[in-house]
């Protein structure tokens, strides 16, 4: 037996959906002017990469098969991988007590008045504001080429970046917990070590990891300007027109990278974030 | 009872733009009374003990208390990363020197014996050690009491305590808060369950429109008059 299935209708009319503003129409045209703009100010052309195909082909037979002379090549260039390393763990690690105090004092949840909190902020913006490499340029000239430059750089841009993030992630947790210690009499430092903190820790750890492989990434390009590390040797091996030794340092980066990203996972899992 | 009251609020007014939340509201708790409030969602009574506690300031009105009052909340605001313990010491933050509050290794011994004892009066002193997110709610309102007593106060407020708990959980909160009352503290609830402030309170104050219209002893409110306080923009007479 079969029976009429009932008609599921309402009788009521459903809103239409509007059409997009002439604002969101606005927006959309002037995003698209700007991709225009940025194209040909780029001199973007995929014809010249198709007709400059044989440059690579010469190049990746210059490169190829790597070399992979274990004194000269191989175990200077793991060597400097680990200075590398040093780099982008130091320059993370020396920069969390700034990135801490400026973000406390650059959310709104934990910092003193709105004088402060514009200061913090202003800080925060020039540190991130300015290019590791520049930073790392200004310390050559002070401490000489190497890799303390390097990381004297990434400490003040890290702090920069890191601090903002960390700042962003205070400002989201919820005031609960604060308010019920504001009310119990706690000063606004005590506010934020026993509140704010323990409530944003996770993230903040989740923060650190990945600015410690960004920073990791980063120490390679300011080896390129003569701040030590995997980076240096690359730039010398194309100084020379040794591919195929660029090659095997490019190889080593790679295997370092993935270890970091790895161990920041690994990190990550643990500490549930 | 004692005749200075423990908690007094006079003319206290507070608007929210153009929106007047509070118009005039006075209000004497005792040392030793439970005080319920009840009222519909909008009519002041969360603004009222927030103005108490500093978190909102008032346009107008004057309020006395007998020391630092304490605060439990709807949505109970322990953090939930830490131990039971180490919330209820936080309530201590305000007697501690900065020294011995950076971090709660450094709390005193006294302050965590003191913990303990807030703990055992709300019956989880076994259950101190646990991180506070791994609590039931009834459970954690409990531990959110303790942190206020653990704040050594005379005025315990209470804003809407039992809203988010099953119903055995509130009652059980609320006979917790008349308890605590029995003890000598003076307790103010925001109750959205008038059966829950019948049965546990010494005193029923209704608002209305930002103003008390009723306030007498439990047993001399009528139910028209619980009905006629969650009937929106009326004034019970």
């Amino acid at each position: 037996m079969t029976t009429a299935a009932p008609e599921r209708r309402g009788t009521s009319e459903p809103p239409r959906r509007p059409w997009p503003s002439a604002i969101t129409l606005g927006i959309a045209a002037v995003v698209v002017a700007l991709h225009v703009v940025a194209w040909n100010a780029t001199g973007f052309s995929p014809a010249a990469l198709v007709a400059g195909w044989e440059g690579i082909a010469d190049f990746f037979a210059e490169a190829l098969p790597p070399d992979l002379t274990w004194d000269d090549v191989v175990r200077p260039s793991i060597d400097a991988a680990v200075v590398t390393l040093g780099i982008g763990l130091l320059g993370t690690t020396l920069s969390v007590p700034f990135a801490l105090v400026l973000a406390l004092l650059a959310a709104r949840a934990t910092t003193r008045g709105s004088v402060t909190y514009q200061l913090a902020r202003g800080v925060l913006s020039f540190l991130r504001a300015v290019p590791d490499i520049v930073f790392a340029l200004v310390f050559i000239t002070a401490v000489g080429l190497g890799p303390f430059a390097g990381v004297l750089a990434l400490v003040f841009h890290n702090t920069g970046v890191m601090g903002k993030l960390w700042a962003e992630a205070m400002e989201e947790t919820e005031l609960g917990p604060r308010d019920a210690l504001r009310v119990a009499g706690a000063s606004r430092a005590q506010q934020a070590v026993h509140a704010v903190l323990p409530a944003t820790l996770p993230q903040l750890v989740g923060l650190l990891l990945y600015r410690f492989d960004v920073n990791v990434r980063s120490s390679l390009v300011l080896g390129l300007v003569g701040a030590g590390g995997i980076g240096f040797l690359i730039n010398q091996s194309i100084k020379l027109f040794r591919f195929d030794e660029m090659v095997t340092h490019l190889l080593v980066v790679l295997v370092l990278v993935i270890a970091v990203d790895q161990l920041s996972a690994l990190i990550r899992r643990r500490l549930g974030v | 009872m004692p005749d200075v009251p423990a908690l007094r609020i006079s003319e206290l007014s507070k608007s929210f733009g153009e929106h007047r939340v509070l118009d005039g509201i006075d209000l004497d708790v005792r040392a030793g009374e439970f005080v319920a409030v009840l009222g519909a969602n909008g009519c002041g009574k969360s603004t009222a003990l927030r103005c108490v506690v500093g978190l909102e300031r008032p346009d107008a009105g004057e309020i006395t208390v007998d020391g630092r009052p304490a605060m439990v909340f709807q949505r109970i605001h322990l953090v939930n990363r830490r131990s039971a313990l180490d919330n209820v010491c936080a309530g201590a933050l305000g007697r501690l020197p900065p020294s011995r509050s950076l971090s709660p290794r450094l709390f005193p011994r006294e302050l965590r014996e003191e913990a303990m004892w807030c703990l055992e009066r709300v019956g989880m002193a076994d259950q101190a050690g646990l991180r506070a997110g791994r609590l039931s709610g009834g459970q954690q309102q409990r531990v959110a009491i303790a942190r206020a007593l653990c704040q050594r106060t005379n005025v315990l407020l209470a804003d809407e305590p039992v809203s988010a708990l099953d119903p055995s959980a509130a009652v059980r909160i609320s006979e917790l808060l008349a308890g605590l009352a029995g003890e000598g503290l003076a307790v103010v609830a925001v109750l959205h369950q008038p059966q829950l402030a019948v049965r546990c309170a010494d005193r029923i104050v209704g608002l209305s429109g930002g103003r008390v219209t009723v306030d007498a002893p439990t047993g001399a409110v009528s139910p028209e008059e619980l009905d006629a306080l969650y009937v929106p923009d009326r004034v019970v007479v």
